[in-house]
């Protein structure tokens, strides 16, 4: 297998989610590369003990985000392409960030000073502007 | 055509209803975990669909008839006790098997043999109770059929072997085999599972894809500086059930989440989560029933 997935069926985020997000982060990460070639449905199933109608719904929605392509045939592939790669990145990005969001609204913390402290840590974390 | 349908099935013993009113689809390809509390009518259920029990109303179809001979090649049937011959080996099974069944793989039943560290020259009487479930699963997979019906196919097995049926059901599936399975053990279920049914008192009370109930079932845990009448979601046909402890509610939704977090956020909590759910919280919210510190561990 070109990257190492994995599922936790116990917890609560549906399998087929997980596995979308560990494929996206595979392509974020270069664990997978664009037009590196997925395993089946049958493949991934079986190495994780999952059910293979799950796989192939997450495969389905990754090729509806065209985040994977697959041709009859021949297989599923890592969609190639620089603005497809650096959407898929900015997707991982976006879903902990949101969780960031929506966790620190939960406790109350003020629009204003969400701003602050996400301006804070954009200084931290990109201190000469720009590309990093 | 489904390969499993079940349609309005009713068994009734005397004035009780053992089974109510259950139908269920299972498609090719598709495994679907049977749950419910002991007694809920998962048994009673299979024995209707297998002609073991004649149901009071309804009926079940396999591949869009009732359930003939000619059938019998393409369905595995695995009972919740084994349904061996004591006295004969095997070897002796694997024989009355070759013999029965056109589409039986010898080299599939050999290794079989190996994933559940069997000797096939043993008599049955002298296997453990672990190792005749295992004999049992032996010969359901020693013929490739379009439909499979397991009774708790894992009792008795160790984690290992337990492992082993699940990986087996998967590749089954993979081929296109629809499988029922009920079990105790939800762990099975959410793993190997797409579709999952949930049995109480004899009735359907959950049905669905599981990742869609994943997605579905949410908890809202909301606290207040002046805890609120948890009654006022008692009644809301998007909550299955509200609990409050001190200041603290819990909103169990089945229904669009967002919607009921706003209804929530009305009543100014001082913080609000939205929580996910496993298939065994799902579960025991679903059955009604306090979550016991323990599940059942056979």
């Amino acid at each position: 297998m070109p990257a190492n997935f994995n599922v936790d069926p116990r917890s609560g985020v549906p399998i087929y989610v997980q596995l979308i997000d560990q494929v996206k982060r595979s392509i974020a990460v270069g664990a997978l590369h664009p037009g590196e070639r997925l395993p089946t449905v049958k493949q991934l199933a079986v190495d994780l003990t999952v059910n293979p109608n799950t796989v192939a719904r997450a495969y389905r929605d990754l090729e509806r985000e065209s985040v994977i392509a697959t041709s009859p045939g021949r297989g599923s592939f890592v969609s190639e392409g620089d603005a497809q790669t650096r959407r898929t990145v900015s997707d991982v990005a976006a879903v902990k960030l949101e969780d960031a969001v929506r966790d620190a609204r939960s406790i109350g913390v003020e629009r204003d000073e969400l701003q602050k402290l996400f301006d804070r840590f954009i200084d931290r974390w990109y201190p000469h502007g720009g590309n990093q | 055509m489904n390969p499993i349908l079940i349609d309005g099935l009713t068994k009734r013993y005397g004035t009780f209803d053992a089974v109510r009113d259950v139908s269920l689809e299972v498609s090719a390809g598709s495994i679907c975990g049977l749950l419910g509390p002991n007694g809920s009518g998962k048994s009673t259920t299979f024995k209707c669909m297998l002609g073991l029990a004649r149901p009071t109303a309804g009926r079940a179809l396999f591949e869009g008839a009732p359930l003939v001979p000619e059938m019998f090649e393409q369905l595995s049937f695995v009972p919740e006790r084994s349904a061996l011959y004591d006295r004969l080996t095997g070897n002796n099974h694997l024989e009355m098997m070759r013999r029965g069944y056109r589409n039986y793989d010898a080299r599939r039943a050999q290794a079989m043999l190996e994933i559940f560290s069997l000797d096939p020259g043993k008599r049955i009487h002298r296997l453990s109770k672990g190792q005749r479930t295992a004999m049992g699963l032996v010969l359901a997979f020693s013929i490739r059929p379009r439909i499979m019906i397991l009774d708790e196919p894992a009792s008795g097995l160790d984690p290992m072997h337990q492992r082993a049926v699940l990986d087996l059901l998967i590749e089954a599936a993979a081929h296109g085999t629809a499988v029922l399975l009920s079990s105790h053990q939800i762990g099975q279920v959410e793993r190997a599972a797409d579709r999952v049914v949930v049995l109480k008192r004899g009735r359907v009370i959950l049905d669905g894809n599981i990742d869609d109930l994943r997605s579905r079932e949410k908890v809202i845990e909301a606290v207040f500086a002046l805890p609120p009448d948890e009654k006022r979601f008692a009644n809301d046909p998007r909550v299955r059930r509200v609990e409050r402890r001190g200041s603290t509610l819990r909103v169990y939704v089945h229904a669009d989440v967002d919607d009921v977090a706003r209804d929530v956020n009305t009543l100014s909590p001082t913080s609000m989560n939205v929580l996910d759910q496993n298939l065994e919280e799902i579960f025991f919210s679903a059955v009604e029933e306090p979550r016991p510190a323990t599940l059942e561990a056979d």
